[in-house]
């Protein structure tokens, strides 16, 4: 069956110097303790253009034990993305392992043992598929090796299948547990071959989360969810404006409640993850904690930024990009362009600040101890844990144990530890563990948000209504505000979407308006897609509109007059999902008055998404009633992970497209619970239809792809069964 | 006398301040963990237990207002994790972070035992209460679905 096993350890045999230094070591492996076979895994640090360092990296442990049962750990974080699924099962496929003899483990923060365990941007998959796969082939063929020895026959004439090494000549057959140990005594192959597309006994299919089933009986364990003996619990209170400080706090009503044990002042921490400084109450249990907080009298010196207010700010922000802004990036000769067009066409598209909102606000046990510091967090980044508590407690970073939990929903929030370097704080000066979980008023005024942001696009056309000529101006505070609070609006890089943006357009001109920082900003799901797919997806409809054209028309012209051959994979893939969405969508047909079909694409984290939202506007509101997403993310790993977070992506772009923005005034932030930052419920919900497009290129990313196409999809639809242009996220009072 | 309350069918002294909401009783003072925090203020329904059966909302639930009744909770729902809701919860697919999961169930659980046979509209008027910002309602409509099938073939 396994024809390239054999020749595989041919060459491997036949390689003269296994241990010759001066080669990249890609594989380890060692014997269990207990008996049984580890292997470990080189990664490099970044697969793509940064690469930061080419040495050895071990990471990904397989862990084979002789009774057969199969631990995979998996070092990038959950959070519901299903990477704890997808990747182990593709080490699973290529090993030829029973997945019902698997078991996955979130491996603690050890970057040395997984390699770089940040988990964001939708890059696991890209990073980690194939390196994950190559361990689980070498791993594989070091278990035919054993079995070959054992039976005192070649590779060639055995092949693993499901657990077992079967025997060609006789069908003798070995477990894979009776030959863990002699299969860690083999050596390592060096570069395994990897299994066809139609080898596949997991990669592509359907699979349950591996952790499902202690879900539903409530035993998956979450940040806040560690018991310790003698563990605290504190609730906090934070200065509400980012830059203030601390000038007085009347702690005597607080220390008088029953079960408070400390009030300890926390000062900010002027680094990009620390605390925004805050008043922290420790108590026997946290609701206790949180009432004792309600009483504290706390007198802010509100600082620099105690003036903003996001309704002045957005305005400014408009007249920000309406007026020339400094230049990012110009090709062609984009002048020339609008003096000699028939005709130009321009637009302002705005947005407004999101906050996470997981559903499990911010969380974490820390236990300080003098020998020791321990941690279970929920979390994005667990290295970034230890190097801002080794920083703060002036500990070694690698001594600070980190146990990566289950996060209950991120999104990007999860990736800064400030929530646990105050958890931290607090250990730190009790001497005890301590579990700190937000508020939920805590966690959406306390938040790194998604930028407000504005944009306004200038199209020279043609007589046919072609676009020969583009200007994009945006202005937003960058994430780069977090690092460098100098930084004064995006800086240049921050827009090369629009410069490498599929469309092409040989003159082109983008340009970054002022937008500084008053706030802490951090990655939202999708990022700054959400704006650039919003801006794009809506003005094609303009176009399309202008023209008198359909937009599925007027896309596929855009895309078309993009000659570059550098981009012509990108052209292709981008108007791949783009038919497929509006071919499932019925997408030309006639509709009922009142309703309306939009459509939008965009790509983004190296994945292709399009989607056409079907809606049906009246003097209630809008319901969307279907909506269909077409992705192509490469070859897929899990069909059902990869369903699911479409549907994920649309309840999340439902919100922030019709429901949510974040506002500020007084420097603080006004919204507090779910009932002034209204998410989406399930009585919206439409009916969701996912079509995967197969591919046998590179694996990509799912877990933000999905979010940017949804918003212009669905401002086009309403558009298109109303006449009503909605340009500004949210889409408030939206009705026929 | 000392004031008591039953927790999936185990008795426990009230031993806290009786002005603290259910939840905090559940999840800090005992151990039952799988009820989960999301908002404190009965909006979001992650904290959705069962007080004599029906769905409720244990974080502004004193305990002095459930004195003497009988909880249940996700740990509880069923003995080996086989209510239909969590079978249906299993087959589609349903959680992602699972975090506001355990609401979801018990909400659809005490719905379900009432309203055999529901509509559409009815699942999501009952369901409207418990936020899922993963994104999984499809798949809650459908298990619940599911769910009630069964429950109406067990009749």
């Amino acid at each position: 069956m396994d024809t390239n096993v054999a020749a595989e350890l041919a060459k491997y045999e036949n390689n003269s110097a296994p241990n010759n230094k001066s080669r990249r070591s890609f594989l380890k492996a060692s014997t269990l303790a207990t008996g049984g076979l580890a292997l470990g895994l080189h990664v490099p640090s970044f697969a793509s253009t940064n690469v930061e360092n080419s040495d050895f990296n071990p990471s990904g442990f397989i862990h084979l034990f002789e009774n057969g049962d199969l631990v995979l750990y998996c070092g990038r974080c959950e959070m519901g993305q299903g990477i704890s699924t997808a990747l182990p099962a593709a080490v699973a496929d290529e090993m030829e392992a029973d997945w019902s003899r698997v078991k996955v483990k979130q491996g603690e923060a050890d970057e040395e043992k997984y390699g770089p365990q940040a988990t964001g941007g939708s890059r696991s998959i890209n990073v980690m598929y194939i390196p994950m796969r190559e361990a689980g082939a070498a791993a594989k063929m070091m278990l035919v090796a054993a079995a070959a020895k054992v039976w005192n026959t070649s590779a060639e004439n055995c092949y693993a299948e499901n657990h077992f090494v079967i025997n060609k000549s006789n069908q003798q057959k070995l477990s894979y547990g009776e030959l863990a140990t002699l299969a860690a005594k083999q050596p390592v192959p060096e570069k395994p071959a990897l299994k066809s597309k139609d080898q596949f006994r997991y990669i592509g299919k359907a699979l349950d989360r591996h952790d499902q089933g202690m879900v539903v009986v409530g035993e998956r364990q979450y940040g806040v969810d560690t018991k310790l003996p003698g563990m605290k619990y504190a609730a906090i209170k934070h200065c509400p404006v980012l830059g203030g400080k601390l000038k007085s706090v009347d702690k005597q009503a607080a220390m008088q409640v029953p079960g408070v044990v400390d009030v300890i002042e926390i000062p900010r921490l002027e680094v990009p993850y620390g605390s925004v400084g805050g008043v922290a109450v420790v108590a026997d249990n946290s609701w206790t904690a949180q009432q004792a907080a309600n009483k504290l009298q706390i007198d802010w010196d509100l600082g620099p930024n105690q003036n903003y207010d996001t309704k002045i700010y957005k305005a400014n922000l408009v007249k920000n990009v309406e007026k020339p802004a400094q230049v990012a990036f110009e090709r062609g000769d984009l002048k020339q362009a609008f003096d000699s067009a028939a005709s130009t066409l321009s637009a302002t598209y705005t947005g407004g600040h999101l906050c996470h909102a997981p559903m499990e606000p911010n969380a974490s046990v820390v236990w300080v101890r003098d020998d020791k510091v321990e941690v279970w967090a929920s979390t994005q980044a667990p290295k970034s844990i230890q190097d801002v508590l080794g920083a703060y407690l002036e500990r070694d970073p690698k001594e600070i144990v980190v146990h990566v939990m289950m996060a209950g929903g991120a999104f990007g929030r999860k990736f800064k530890c400030d929530y646990v370097q105050e958890a931290a704080a607090i250990s730190n000066k009790i001497k005890a563990p301590v579990q700190l979980i937000w508020t939920r008023e805590e966690d959406m005024r306390t938040g790194y948000y998604h930028s407000n942001n504005a944009q306004h696009i200038e199209a020279a056309l043609d007589e046919e209504g072609n676009v020969t000529g583009w200007l994009h101006r945006a202005a937003f505070m960058p994430i780069a505000s977090l690092f460098n609070p100098a930084v004064d609006r995006a800086p240049p890089n921050n827009l090369d979407v629009i410069k490498d943006h599929p469309f092409g357009f040989a003159n082109l001109r983008s340009e970054t308006g002022e937008a500084p920082a008053h706030t802490r900003i951090g990655w939202y799901r999708a990022v700054y897609a959400i704006f650039w797919g919003f801006a794009y997806g809506v003005f094609a409809d303009e176009l399309a509109h202008k023209t008198s054209k359909d937009t599925l028309t007027v896309l596929n012209n855009l895309y078309d007059s993009n000659k570059n051959p550098e981009q012509e994979e990108q052209v292709r893939r981008s108007k791949g999902v783009l038919a497929l969405a509006a071919e499932k969508a019925g997408y030309g047909k006639k509709l009922p008055k009142n309703e309306g079909i939009g459509i939008a694409v965009h790509y983004s984290f190296e994945t292709y998404v399009a989607m056409a939202v079907h809606v049906k506007v009246d003097e209630n509101g809008v319901e969307v009633k279907n909506v269909d997403c077409a992705i192509d993310c490469g070859l897929v790993l899990n069909r059902d992970g990869a369903t699911a977070q479409m549907e994920g992506a649309v309840v999340m772009g439902m919100s922030l497209s019709l429901h949510t923005e974040i506002n500020f005034e007084n420097g603080a932030v006004v919204n507090s619970n779910f009932h002034d930052y209204p998410v989406m419920r399930i009585n919206e919900m439409p009916n969701v239809r996912v079509h995967i497009t197969d591919s046998d290129e590179r694996s990509t990313g799912l877990g933000e792809p999905g979010v940017a196409p949804f918003a212009p999809a669905l401002s086009n639809a309403i558009f298109a069964a109303t006449g009503k242009r909605y340009r500004d996220l949210p889409m408030k009072g939206v009705t026929a | 006398m000392s004031k008591t309350i039953t927790i999936n069918s185990k008795k426990y002294e009230i031993d806290v301040p009786e002005d603290m909401p259910l939840l905090w009783f559940l999840r800090d003072r005992l151990e039952y963990t799988g009820t989960k925090f999301g908002c404190g203020m009965g909006l979001c329904g992650a904290c959705t237990v069962h007080v004599d059966g029906q769905a409720t909302r244990s974080c502004v639930m004193p305990i002095s207002a459930v004195i003497g009744k009988s909880i249940t909770t996700i740990e509880g729902l069923s003995e080996d994790g086989d209510h239909p809701v969590q079978k249906a919860w299993l087959e589609n697919n349903v959680p992602q972070c699972g975090y506001c999961q355990a609401g979801q169930i018990m909400n659809a659980a005490s719905f379900l035992a009432t309203n055999k046979n529901p509509t559409d509209e009815e699942i999501e008027a009952a369901m409207t209460g418990n936020i899922c910002r993963c994104g999984t309602y499809q798949r809650i409509k459908k298990a619940i679905k599911s769910a009630a099938y069964e429950l109406a073939k067990e009749v």
